[in-house]
């Protein structure tokens, strides 16, 4: 005895879509399926980006051999995409923006090599240790004819994380700092102690720290009186303490700072220069504050890859975008202060005078780079793992 | 005998060369994006963090001694995958049970096709959607309408819960739904006329023979909650942190890609032990059920 009858699929379009279903989701299937999509993933991942496929764009004015391709990692709304479509116009080399969240994703990918990545930007931090490993090479500056040093701001270059700038670039500097609504934070916030502690107490819920262990940790221990780069057992266990019993009464540790924000889900928030910038421009309460108490001054640098798969095109890319004109370009765009003096005077006067981007010089002495002991802290990885499992 | 194997094993042997060729893809496929990978995470697993982060070739067994560290993220996620499983099976069931057994007509092919349409939409739209909805200017200010006061729901452990109930209910509702669509209904008429309650029925009769599916229900979003990571971060606020969010930190912010690779083989493996006892257990099911037909 059958129990139950084979279903006539010719003559019956339920059992078809019910067997349809059912075979939609079966296991093996469904596995199948989400193997494939990450195979795909991986491969095209592996795969070098096509470089052969010349003959569509050819070199018109910067010679032929840049190639006709140039695989740029860099940040969310960094570039002008006029200034590199006028580079792509003059030298026939297409650029292929990458865009990532963290200096961090940067370094998963050209950690593992073979990336296809030419140019990088890193954060100031990460430099050290990728010059350590071999995993940019020393700038060829015979292939930057237009760099010249003496229109740099003395104040970006030369720094401990890189002397000479035998590696990196400054593309843009900026600040992490604190971004309010004035319209609910009745307070004037001007200082790291003052966040961390109204946080915790008036604005219970509506207070946010990025998901970073450099910028919140390390803005906390500023808080507390110790520097942004402290890797002292005692002082990180005390920042610990702090972030761990203020976690429960935060709106979020994310680094998506602008939607809550504009939306008035936070009314507090740890910030980069940029997140200040745009939400303060569309509302008029926002405020963006560089703490006096201290915190971190970043600069992100344009780097080569060592494995860099079109090296010519990448120091043509950085001879152009590093000149005056350009580089002006690109910060009126992205809204981040630029360390090249000569870019700033042509920026337009409304960005070179606003003090969110520029901040005045003696706000910025306060502040620390955050240095590569910081990032490769192991203690200071585990603490901030353990702030974030906490309950 | 052994004529008769010969014979078979004559019959079977011009097969096998085309056998071979056609599971070749299967079994490169296999090795180059299962095996392969699976053995790289065990050799880093046994390896060092290099001072600027990555990994250094080692042998040791550092990494597993310090798997200690993130017994707080995986206790995390094995209670909430757990809760949240029996909250999908517990919303799912009368969904299922509803769909097989008591609508009829066309009106089943729309209402499973509903269930599974939200699948036709990007995971990821789907839940920035409810951090809309959850977030101030969402449901909170409609509930402030009626009174209630300033409410926090975007962030919280409900909105995790949420989250992952809303996504992962399909694959809950259909596995029950189709064991329940092959269920013979002259069982539920027998079970009546020898006098069982709609209780009795629903416990001897409905849940016995809907187990296989219930079980294949529970696999099917056990697991992937267990490997969760964007909806605490999207819907979380990053404060709840999942077993998936420790190795993202691990493998990214922290870059210790040897303590990052032993954990993930511990989930590995915990994942193929959980597997192999589902196969084993609904194996048994079935076995069981078959002999239930046939008597």
């Amino acid at each position: 005895m059958t129990n139950r009858r084979d279903p006539d699929l010719r003559r019956d379009p339920e059992a078809i879509m019910r067997l349809a279903i059912a075979r939609r989701l079966s296991r093996r299937h469904f596995l199948v399926a989400a193997g494939t999509g990450m195979g795909a993933l991986a491969l095209a991942a592996c795969a070098p980006t096509p470089a052969g496929t010349a003959g569509t764009s050819a070199a018109p004015g910067g010679g032929g051999d840049l190639g006709d391709t140039l695989n740029l990692a860099t940040w969310p709304n960094y570039h002008d995409q006029a200034v590199l479509d006028a580079f792509t116009a003059s030298t026939g080399v297409a650029i292929n923006v990458g865009v990532y969240g963290s200096t961090e994703e940067m370094e998963a990918k050209i950690r593992a090599g073979n990336s296809g990545i030419d140019v990088v930007v890193p954060s100031n931090y990460a430099i050290e240790g990728w010059v350590a490993d071999s995993l940019i090479e020393p700038l060829d500056y015979a292939q930057l004819p237009n760099f010249k040093k003496a229109d740099w701001n003395a104040t970006f270059m030369d720094q401990a994380f890189d002397k000479g700038n035998t590696h990196s670039i400054p593309k843009n500097w900026g600040t992490t700092g604190i971004a309010y609504r004035s319209s609910k934070v009745t307070e004037e916030i001007k200082t790291w102690e003052q966040f961390f502690d109204l946080a915790g107490t008036t604005y219970e819920g509506k207070a946010l720290i990025v998901d970073h262990q450099i910028s919140s940790f390390g803005s906390a221990a500023v808080a507390m009186g110790y520097s942004l780069n402290t890797i002292d057992p005692t002082e990180m266990e005390a920042v610990e303490a702090m972030l761990t019993a203020l976690k429960p009464k935060l709106f979020a540790i994310s680094s998506d700072v602008q939607p809550p924000l504009r939306a008035l889900d936070t009314w507090l928030s740890v910030a980069w220069t940029g997140d200040g910038v745009q939400v303060g421009r569309d509302n008029e309460d926002a405020r963006y504050v560089v703490a006096d108490d201290g915190g971190e001054l970043w600069i992100d640098s344009y780097t080569v890859a060592a494995d860099a798969p079109h090296k010519a095109a990448a120091y043509a890319f950085l001879d152009y975008i590093l000149q005056p004109e350009q580089a002006a370009a690109e910060t009126e765009f992205c809204l981040f202060p630029h360390a090249n003096d000569k870019a700033t005077e042509l920026v337009a006067e409304d960005v070179r005078t606003n003090e969110v981007i520029y901040p005045p010089a003696d706000k910025l002495a306060a502040l620390e780079y955050a240095v590569n002991a910081t990032y490769n802290s192991p203690e200071r990885a585990e603490a901030w793992a353990r702030i974030k499992a906490s309950a | 005998m052994a004529t008769a194997s010969e014979t078979a094993a004559t019959d079977r042997a011009p097969r096998r060369g085309p056998a071979v060729l056609l599971a070749l893809p299967t079994f490169l496929w296999y090795v180059g994006f299962l095996i392969l990978p699976l053995v790289v995470l065990g050799v880093m697993s046994v390896g060092e963090r290099s001072p600027n982060g990555g990994y250094t070739p080692a042998f040791t067994l550092d990494q597993y001694a310090n798997l200690g560290s993130r017994i707080t993220p995986l206790t995390n996620t094995l209670g909430l995958a757990a809760l949240n499983t029996v909250i999908c099976l517990l919303v799912a069931f009368p969904v299922a049970y509803v769909l097989a057994l008591k609508v009829r007509g066309s009106w089943k092919l729309v209402l499973v096709a509903l269930v599974i349409v939200p699948f036709w939409t990007s995971f990821l739209i789907r839940t920035y959607a409810w951090m809309t909805l959850l977030g101030s200017n969402g449901v909170p200010r409609i509930l402030g309408w009626i009174g209630f006061g300033d409410i926090q729901l975007l962030n919280t452990p409900f909105a995790v819960s949420l989250g992952i109930v809303y996504n992962y209910l399909p694959l809950m509702v259909l596995p029950i739904y189709v064991s329940l669509e092959r269920l013979d209904r002259s069982f539920l008429e027998a079970s009546r006329d020898l006098g069982a309650g709609p209780i009795a029925t629903l416990r001897q009769i409905v849940l016995p023979l809907a187990a296989p599916g219930i079980l294949s229900g529970i696999v099917l979003v056990f697991i992937p909650i267990m490997g969760e990571y964007l909806i605490p971060i999207l819907l979380g606020g990053g404060k709840t942190y999942f077993l998936g969010n420790a190795l993202a930190d691990l493998f990214l912010q922290s870059r210790n890609w040897p303590f990052g690779s032993a954990l993930a083989s511990v989930f590995v493996v915990g994942m193929v032990v959980l597997v192999a006892g589902y196969l084993a257990v609904s194996r048994r099911l079935v076995r069981a059920g078959r002999e239930t037909s046939l008597v």
